[in-house]
């Protein structure tokens, strides 16, 4: 068969690939075609395959990484068995997860330049080049800034603009967003769907991001296990449960409400809610009225007593060179309560937190651990009171075995080794890593990693714990697993304090949240108060979940009730909907 | 080690990095052409007077300084025990200033260890102008110039570039090993050195996967997809270049034709 390619399309066509020296990894028979043009979206758990599949892309598999391959895969017309990598880099421009090690030079402008003087571009097309990526970027006038005092979220802008510059055909991003705010995020989809719209760029792009991919995506590919298990438009996908259950996939907010009216007969097969007018058309038809105002507020989890776990008394901060990271912070929280810190990056999350424990020390004021003034406590002596979970889990692993690893933190305790033993053994189990306790960390995937990572501090048995985003870079299954851990432990009656991004899982999980700004508290309260704040919200870039937004848009209908979970608006629902009587 | 390139619009900033390394040379083989610690101590103070004038941050050249602070005692030591008094010409430096049992600790050998130990001043304050003020995109094609191989060349640079990445990197570990109740840097010398080994292990296999990344993200950027690569600003001797590596000739002509006058010795 004698077919055409067009420029800027990608056909992969893949019998086989296992990587060398991996006994799993297997892939066979992986077959799609992207037509020039198109922004498709790539999906499916950690470990599916993504990052593989967008490796093949270039030839980096299995030119560079390299494996028993079989098949073809032609991006722009070039097949990559016939290519070097570097010369496909000309036409498909990778951008892989994590910035740090894409950014090679010293100041922004020249760690631009470098993919286009690798190209021997002229210099008068590099100048033009840097200047339109780092605009498309949105890094206008960061071109003399250097690298290493970039935040994140800018690194992340900056390796895109670098690929950019080498103005490819196609567009290839894995998981660009993992580590941004959920406004860095959206700024980072809008961004591609610019070019998209703009020039003939072909986007693929990896994630976990529901929201956006159903807004953005023309076409959505589920991987599963090494296969291309599902294709077609995100419409379609998000609408099938089964079939996101079984990937790992997290449906939006509002088709699960659609999913659940549907399982009580309420709904037409195939009419699930995709978005949030669909939802707001079936209330309107339904005419749905809510009369009653009954006030089921509050979780039913336990809420903190009255002693106080952790105290600041005017707290403020500042680093060596910037301003005041901190400004007089009076922030109590109780034994036993489940606070989720929010805002956007740099905002002061991650620097008040390290107070607590004396890895930063306040610069005015004081801070109180169960009563006591920590000013003279080391951050290890702290460590028995205080456990901190850091975001990477790689900066935490030491050691040459698991079992080794969880033992850290105990050599200094002076205990015997039978303690030990069972302590080690219970907080290995906790995590559910007992099987692998002489394995090295290192072999274990990631999401394994972070749950070591958080046994490393379970084990140390605190009262207290931090953790620092624990669902980073997780597909949906890792965050559901997680979740439930602190879950246990809150319901054991630890006090907990999570930093997070996500939402969603603020408002399921925690007793209080609260909102930082500029170093400042913006908003602190239960989750129904603060996520009804959406002015202040907006002010610091914080979109409340979809949920919370229904049920700001049902007040004409008389709806009274302040829900923050889906399960909460759904069963208010289902519950006016049985008063009425029959629907449809 | 040493005090990074920071953009700014001195004087130095804006001279070619040729002129810089002329000067730097200059002002190092000086150093070693007299014994006398007072010509030494002129060009320390020159060096000191442009290192500030720049503009360079004075907490970053004590953090160079420190750390040197206990080899430069042992050095005048050493050179002042060491020496005996034939070695020198004058009188005066024959003298010995104290005795230690038997052996004599001479003037003329203090004086030969302040001159060795202000030429490693002269050194560290004269390249931390020349890294201080230039890009090191430039001196990556002087490399070039002198036919250095460009792979070579960009070792050095990502090495570079990656310093204070390791250096974040580092922190975030011990961190973390505090939180776990590790003391670092509170048990003394010993145990301290230990806990730094368990910061290193970490360290090592981060950067090990770390630079798997870092290939895989050159060959995405097209390294090595032409024989030939673009320098984006293409270093370039100016009038005042020329003057200044004029003005570097003479001075080094000067210091040779006084030492030839036996100007300088000890």
């Amino acid at each position: 068969m004698v077919e055409v390619l067009e420029r800027g399309s990608l056909k992969v066509d893949l019998l086989r690939f296992k990587y060398k020296n991996s006994l799993t990894d297997i892939f066979s028979s992986l077959n799609f075609k992207i037509e020039r043009g198109e922004f498709i979206g790539l999906m499916g758990r950690t470990g599916a395959g993504k990052t593989t599949t967008m490796m093949l892309l270039n030839g980096l598999v299995p030119h560079f990484l390299e494996g028993d391959f079989e098949g073809n895969i032609i991006a722009n017309t070039m097949n990559t068995r016939r290519y070097r990598v570097q010369t496909m880099a000309r036409f498909i421009g990778l951008v892989l997860q994590d910035p740090e090690t894409q950014i090679f030079g010293i100041t922004v402008e020249k760690d631009v330049a470098f993919g286009p003087s690798n190209l021997a571009f002229g210099k008068e097309k590099i100048r033009e080049v840097i200047g339109k990526s780092l605009k498309a970027v949105g890094l206008e006038g960061y071109e003399k800034r250097m690298t290493s005092e970039l935040s994140g979220g800018e690194k992340q802008r900056l390796a895109i603009a670098g690929v950019l510059a080498m103005e490819p055909e196609i567009l290839v991003l894995d998981e660009p967003t993992s580590e941004l705010d959920p406004a860095g995020k959206e700024e980072i989809y809008k961004l591609l769907s610019g070019l998209k719209k703009k020039g003939d760029v072909t986007i693929l792009i990896s994630g976990h991001d529901t929201e956006e991919m159903l807004e953005y995506a023309d076409r959505i590919i589920v991987l599963d296990d090494g296969q291309k298990i599902w294709e077609g438009r995100p419409t379609v996908l998000f609408k099938n449960v089964v079939l996101t259950k079984k990937v790992g996939i997290r449906p939006p907010e509002v088709t699960e409400i659609g999913n659940c009216l549907k399982e009580c007969g309420l709904l037409d097969q195939g009419s699930v809610f995709i978005n949030r007018n669909e939802f707001l058309q079936f209330t309107k038809k339904n005419l749905l009225s809510f009369k009653t105002s009954d006030n089921g507020s509050g979780k039913g989890h336990s809420v903190g007593n009255d002693s106080i776990a952790i105290e600041t008394r005017d707290l403020s901060f500042n680093y060596e060179q910037k301003n005041s990271a901190l400004n007089e912070l009076n922030i109590k929280i109780h034994k036993g309560e489940f606070v989720a810190l929010i805002g956007k990056n740099g905002a002061g999350k991650t620097t008040f937190s390290k107070q607590l424990n004396g890895l930063l020390r306040p610069t005015k004021g004081t801070v109180y651990i169960n009563g006591k003034d920590i000013g003279r406590l080391t951050t290890a002596q702290l460590s028995k009171e205080v456990g901190y979970v850091f975001q990477n889990p790689d900066h935490q692993i030491f050691s040459a075995t698991v079992y080794e690893e969880v033992e850290f933190g105990l050599k200094k305790m002076n205990l015997s080794e039978k303690i030990r033993s069972t302590r080690i053994n219970s907080a290995l189990e906790f995590v559910g890593l007992e099987k692998f306790t002489k394995r090295h960390p290192f072999t274990l995937g990631k999401g394994e990693r972070q749950k070591l990572a958080f046994a490393t501090v379970l084990v140390m048995e605190p009262k207290i714990l931090i953790i620092d985003e624990p669902t980073t870079g997780q597909d949906w299954d890792g965050t559901n697993k997680m979740m439930r851990m602190l879950d246990k432990l809150h319901m054991q009656g630890h006090t907990i304090l999570m930093i997070t991004h996500n939402m969603i899982l603020a408002a399921e999980y925690a007793d209080r949240v609260i909102v930082f700004s500029n170093g400042k508290v913006l908003l602190d309260g239960p989750p129904e108060k603060v996520f009804y704040e959406s002015e202040i919200l907006k002010s610091a870039s914080i979109t409340a979940p979809d949920c919370v937004i229904l049920a700001a848009e049902l007040r004409d209908t008389g709806y009274k009730n302040y829900p923050v979970t889906i399960n909460k608006l759904q069963n208010d629902l289902l519950e006016q909907l049985a008063r009425k009587g029959n629907v449809n | 080690m040493l005090i990074e390139y920071y953009p700014s619009e001195s004087y130095v900033h804006k001279l070619d990095v040729r002129t810089k390394a002329l000067g730097f040379l200059v002002f190092t083989i000086i150093s070693f052409v007299f014994l006398s610690p007072v010509i030494n101590l002129l060009i320390v103070v020159c060096a000191c007077v442009i290192l500030f004038t720049i503009g360079t941050p004075f907490l970053g050249i004590k953090k160079i300084i420190k750390p040197l602070l206990p080899i430069f005692i042992f050095m005048l030591l050493i050179t002042g025990f060491t020496y005996p008094a034939s070695n020198f010409t004058s009188e005066e430096n024959q003298k010995t200033l104290f005795s230690l049992g038997t052996i004599p600790f001479t003037l003329g050998g203090f004086l030969y260890g302040i001159t060795l130990v202000l030429r490693i001043l002269i050194m560290v304050i004269t390249s931390t102008i020349v890294t201080y003020t230039t890009p090191i995109e430039d001196i990556l094609q002087l490399l070039k110039r002198i036919k250095i191989p460009h792979q070579f060349a960009f070792i050095i640079a990502t090495g570079i570039r990656f310093i204070p990445t390791m250096q974040k990197k580092s922190e975030m570990i011990q961190e973390a090993q505090k939180a776990r109740g590790a003391e670092i840097g509170t048990d003394g010398f010993i145990k301290s050195i230990g806990s730094y080994i368990t910061v290193l292990i970490p360290l090592i296999v981060d950067s090990l996967r770390m630079s798997d990344n870092l290939a895989i993200a050159m060959l995405n950027r097209g390294f090595g997809a032409m024989k030939t690569t673009t320098d984006l600003n293409e270093i370039k001797m100016k009038r005042r270049d020329y003057l200044i590596c004029f003005g570097e000739v003479i001075l080094i002509a000067f210091a040779f034709w006084l030492r030839s006058k036996n100007i300088g010795v000890l």
